[in-house]
């Protein structure tokens, strides 16, 4: 895992490649960046290892007709909340998700995520390929929300291990309120992450669960 | 200043000229109307008669054979009576009596008159306006006995035409196109349209002055509206609601619940501060959204009206673009009878 199939080269070129377009066909698009604080939960195997924390992310979003993709940095600082827990550890998230629009308030997801611990044996990397559905709707002028929801494929762990094919899933719950004529926008985001991570060592299958709660709120331009 | 007083005094000899054109000065003729309104019959018969023997203007011939008409009339000679006003309408083929002011043997005795002289009387040709090629002028006529009428338009750079030909007696109305035999509509102009009737060697004809002028035919203005249709508006501000509020308790409830629901049991409670958070910001976005008023949202039924209303203006420009392309190229005909010099023969 340490090689990563996603590295933060490759995924600044996919953000640069969606958001970097002629001038010409960006007045056809919408682009909104902007930076965000992150806060979340972070718990691992057992209760005992329970860990929160605080960081920085940034968001971009592009919608061209019918697609739309979100393009997420954060990194957060985690910090034990139990004794069983006892080192801090900096979790680094790419968030990528490409959406097309299918009908009424529904679109369809894919994407990945890509999550990356240091000190890199204090807790699980992970990556893995998302698939799912949104639900998005206009609470009022320039107020939207959205519900999304999928399960996540071909999980991989730094420290070994698999997930059935329903074992790993997401959950997630967005906001976006316009500001200044829609030149601003106030972002706010929760996503929930569980693995039913299960992990053999030769004794037979053990159970090792991942799960986060991140939220982040934050501000972003609109080009 | 002498060309002013040469006019003056042109017309000074010339308005005294033209009223005793319709006036009578012959003395005698005078004495003879006096002693008819006298009803001294044998008077008025015997001066009238020496009146004709004398130099008579047309008007005064007419009125000496007037006044021998009606004394002969009162003296119940309506053979001679006849033959007088017989020489009253070969004069004056216009002449009427009054019905209320002449007597029935008189009148009578005008009649049978009519009757037995071929004459045109009482032409006339309606004033109109109309686009070449969609209308006619009205022209009537009276023959005073059965004869073929031929009638035409004479003059201009027109030559003549014929514009009909019928055996007629009494009144008769015909429509002339005023167009030429190519279709095209007559030049503008001074034209007669004469009426002559024939019957075996004895012929009459007379004639009515027009005036043809051409104008530009009006060409209809673009509409901007439909009467009785108007635009509607495009939007509309839907009534307040609780809906975003109860959505976004919805969302957020399912966001929280599913995070609970799906919280590995081996990991302990979920955390709900980070969807707590969120969850509370949607909740109170939607929360400010149902108290504040509505966005306006489309009305795709008065989107849809309007754009049928806009398709319909624009067809119906369409057309009276195409129909102003025609009337271009059509001319108006005005037709105005001109005052007549006289009488026919």
């Amino acid at each position: 895992m340490s090689g990563g199939r996603f590295g933060g080269l490759a995924v600044c070129a996919l953000g640069v490649l969606l958001t970097a377009q002629p001038l010409n066909r960006l007045a056809a698009q919408h682009v909104n960046v902007g930076p965000q604080i992150a806060f979340g939960d972070y718990r691992e195997v057992s209760s005992d290892l329970h860990y929160r924390g605080t960081g920085l992310g940034v968001k971009a979003t592009l919608m061209w007709k019918k697609f739309s993709a979100d393009v997420v940095l954060s990194k957060v600082k985690y910090k034990p909340k139990t004794s069983a827990a006892t080192a801090n550890f900096d979790a680094s998230e790419v968030d990528v998700r490409l959406r097309y629009y299918v009908t009424g308030p529904v679109s369809a997801e894919l994407g990945f995520i890509h999550r990356k611990m240091d000190p890199e044996f204090e807790a699980q990397s992970v990556g893995a390929v998302t698939l799912g559905a949104r639900m998005a709707y206009v609470l009022g002028p320039g107020v939207h929300m959205s519900l999304d929801g999928g399960l996540l494929f071909g999980s991989k762990f730094s420290g070994g291990g698999t997930t059935s094919a329903l074992g790993a899933l997401q959950l997630g719950l967005g906001l976006t309120v316009d500001a200044l004529r829609g030149r601003v926008r106030v972002t706010g985001d929760y996503g929930f992450q569980r693995f039913s991570r299960k992990t053999n060592d030769g004794s037979g299958p053990l159970t090792a669960p991942i799960q986060q709660s991140l939220g982040r709120v934050g501000i972003a331009l609109a080009f | 200043m002498h060309r002013s007083t040469s006019w003056l005094v042109a017309l000074a000899l010339v308005l005294p000229a033209a009223a005793a054109a319709q006036t009578i000065q012959n003395p005698t003729l005078r004495r003879a109307q006096q002693a008819f309104d006298n009803l001294d019959y044998r008077q008025a018969l015997t001066i009238a008669l020496t009146s004709l023997r004398e130099r008579l203007t047309g008007f005064e011939r007419a009125r000496a054979y007037e006044v021998l008409g009606f004394t002969y009339s009162g003296m119940d000679s309506i053979l001679k009576a006849v033959d007088a006003f017989k020489q009253v309408v070969l004069i004056e083929p216009e002449r009427d009596l009054d019905p209320n002011r002449t007597s029935p043997k008189a009148l009578s005795a005008f009649q049978v008159a009519l009757t037995q002289i071929l004459v045109v009387r009482q032409l006339r040709v309606d004033s109109v306006n109309f686009i070449g090629g969609q209308g006619a002028v009205g022209i009537r006529y009276t023959v005073t006995q059965p004869s073929r009428v031929v009638t035409r338009v004479t003059g201009g750079t027109l030559g003549t035409i014929r514009i009909d030909s019928t055996v007629a007696n009494g009144q008769v109305n015909i429509r002339w196109p005023a167009r030429m035999p190519s279709g095209d509509p007559v030049p503008a102009g001074t034209y007669n349209v004469v009426v002559e009737a024939t019957v075996g060697q004895n012929s009459f004809s007379t004639s009515q002055p027009i005036r043809i002028a051409h104008g530009a035919v009006d060409t209809l203005p673009h509409l901007t509206g439909l009467p009785g249709y108007t635009y509607l508006p495009e939007t509309e501000v839907p009534p307040k609601s609780w809906r975003p509020m109860g959505l976004a308790l919805v969302y957020s409830g399912i966001a929280l619940a599913g995070t609970s629901a799906l919280s590995h049991g081996n990991l302990g409670s979920a955390s709900m501060r980070e969807g707590g958070m969120i969850g509370g910001g949607i909740v109170l976005a939607g929360f400010v959204m149902t108290l504040k008023k509505p966005a306006p949202q489309p009305a795709r039924g008065n989107i849809l009206y309007n754009s049928l209303l806009r398709e319909q203006i624009a067809r119906r420009n369409t057309e009276i673009a195409q129909e102003n392309t025609r009337r271009r190229q059509q001319v108006s005909l005005t037709v105005v009878p001109l005052a007549r010099p006289g009488g026919g023969r």
